[in-house]
């Protein structure tokens, strides 16, 4: 069974040989490579070539086309600081004035930013993998989009003062979200994880999220979803036990959960979504292979009777990660079943 | 009074500053109005903010409301110096974020503490001679990726190396939270804003 049909067959709740295993595994790659994040997030041939050098070396189930969270924003007139070691962050905001909306465009992903290298990335990496592992590109979800168009602090003053002209902005993030989640699927990615970590309630209320957000992602995905994507993944970090039960509702097929959320709570609010989660990200700097097998076997027992489960970590995996720790959560899952003294 | 608290829980700016000028009209004195009315309403604030219920636009929008009325009460310069102390907060160099930290401002200084902000990107130098210079009661470190770990732990040992050996260190944020006191070399990990300033609070009856 190769890396693809072990995860479709999960999602659909039918035999696979082993629980699937998707690393986070995004700036890390470069870093495993010897690269600088600063050059890996903004060249597209280098990205894919250090994701399969990740691939080859882990040996999990999918590959990320992925940059950080600022490249919808750029494309869209936000200026950004890179530095060598680190993810860029934005220096100035494309909509620093929320009346100044009209004034911005749809990037055109082919042409805007570092959207065109992201495609890139994501053609390379299909044509080395075909369809034996799961290529997984990215898309912001449209209150993220938003709060890196806008500045967070902006972006909820404005909720709270504005709400009918925030939810124009919001719309305008779906719009957005919706042109590059589709030029990255025509670009060969299975499907993209919706990456919308503004829309967790540590930011904001979940009656915020069920009324400004909710609509907004049914849509998205429901886009996704007609347009060729193989499974809507939702990935949504922190404490957001309150909002899991708007996933169906959402169209989610993949639920992340975060350190935060238990399996069992996971596992009672979404009774038959596939869920992917949530060993602590920390840990995979912090501790060591033996901390990191317990913990995954822990979670492998917690679904083993449920299934429709994929071992990951609670959100990425550090870049700054010891290899070792990767190896120890791939290996965990491959071992499921095969390890007599695992209790 | 109570109008003023409601009203500040709600991040209504205009009601928080119409009930504020009704209290001082009647003659409520403004350290009365910070104690009974804004510390009250950031307690409430605080009761709703278990793990499940905390999230920053609540907190965000009470605290712009909160530091509009203490702008109101003590206009720029007129504002006595606090008697709890000063505390020093900072993002570390390497992390750009500071929302946490800016939070963390308006919750502390909601609380009578005299913040002295180091900004984002702070190098450590830069926070132990402030912290030195001001003669501060404690350090306040948020973080929000996790390669900033090996710097945090550098903080206790440098605030000591410059003769600071009394001054505690909080550390917050998304990525320092996931660590543990001992691992990170500081006092105490807090959950959020409100779990920073009741440790500081609560301080002295520890020392006691």
């Amino acid at each position: 069974m190769n890396s693809v049909d072990r995860i479709t067959a999960t999602l659909q709740g039918s035999p696979a040989d082993r629980v699937p295993v998707i690393a986070q595994v995004f700036g890390h790659a470069a870093i495993l490579a010897g690269i600088s994040l600063g050059s890996y997030v903004r060249d597209g041939s280098l990205l894919a070539r250090c994701q399969i050098e990740a691939l080859r070396y882990y040996k999990y189930d999918a590959v990320f086309a992925l940059m950080d969270t600022s490249v919808e924003t750029e494309a869209t007139g936000s200026v950004l600081n890179y530095s060598p070691g680190d993810y860029p962050t934005v220096k100035s905001f494309a909509l620093s004035n929320p009346d100044y909306l009209d004034r911005l465009s749809i990037p055109d992903p082919h042409r805007a930013g570092r959207m065109p290298e992201l495609l890139k990335a994501a053609r390379l990496l299909r044509k080395d993998v075909g369809d034996r592992t799961l290529v997984v590109g990215c898309v912001l979800g449209p209150l993220t989009i938003t709060t890196q168009l806008m500045g967070i602090q902006n972006a909820i003053y404005c909720a709270i003062d504005e709400p009918d002209r925030f939810a124009e902005i919001l719309d305008f993030a779906t719009a957005l979200a919706k042109v590059f989640g589709e030029a990255q699927l025509d670009a060969g990615i299975h499907l993209p994880v919706v990456f919308d970590p503004s829309a967790s309630p540590a930011v904001v209320p979940p009656g915020f999220f069920r009324e400004f957000e909710l609509p907004r992602l049914r849509i998205l995905f429901s886009f996704l979803k007609a347009h060729g994507s193989a499974a809507n993944w939702l990935h949504i970090a922190g404490p957001a036990a309150p909002i899991l039960p708007y996933y169906q509702e959402a169209g989610v097929d993949i639920a992340n959960f975060d350190y935060p959320v238990s399996a069992a709570e996971a596992q009672t609010r979404l009774p038959v979504t596939c869920l992917g989660g949530n060993i602590k990200p920390l840990l995979f700097v912090e501790a060591d292979p033996g901390e990191i097998t317990r913990e995954a076997n822990l979670l492998l027992d917690q679904f083993a009777v449920r299934g429709r489960f994929i071992l990951s970590s609670g959100c990425e995996i550090p870049p700054e990660s010891r290899p070792g720790n990767i190896l120890a959560m791939v290996k965990a899952a491959k071992n499921i079943g095969r390890d007599p003294c695992r209790s | 009074m109570e109008h003023l608290i409601r009203a500040l829980i709600e991040g209504d700016r205009p009601r928080s500053v119409f009930a504020v000028e009704r209290l001082i009209k009647a003659g409520t004195d403004r350290e009365l109005i910070i104690t009974e009315g804004l510390e009250v309403a950031m307690k409430r604030l605080e009761s709703k903010c278990t793990l499940e219920q905390f999230n920053l636009l609540e907190i965000m929008v009470a605290g712009r409301a909160v530091m509009e009325v203490m702008n109101y009460i003590y206009p720029e310069g007129s504002r006595p110096v606090s008697t709890k102390g000063k505390v020093i907060i900072a993002t570390l160099e390497g992390d750009v974020h500071d929302l946490g930290k800016n939070i963390l401002r308006m919750v502390l200084i909601a609380d009578g503490y005299h913040v002295v902000d180091c900004g984002k990107d702070c190098p450590l130098n830069v926070l132990v001679s402030t912290a030195k210079r001001e003669n501060a009661r404690a350090v306040c470190i948020s973080g929000l990726i996790t390669s900033l770990i090996p710097l945090v732990r550098k903080v206790k040992s440098s605030l000591h190396r410059a003769g600071l050996t009394g001054i505690p260190v909080i550390a917050g944020g998304a990525a320092l939270k996931m660590a543990s006191a001992g691992s990170l070399n500081v006092d105490v990990v807090c959950d959020s804003a409100f779990d920073a300033v009741n440790w500081l609070d609560n301080e002295e009856v520890r020392k006691e």
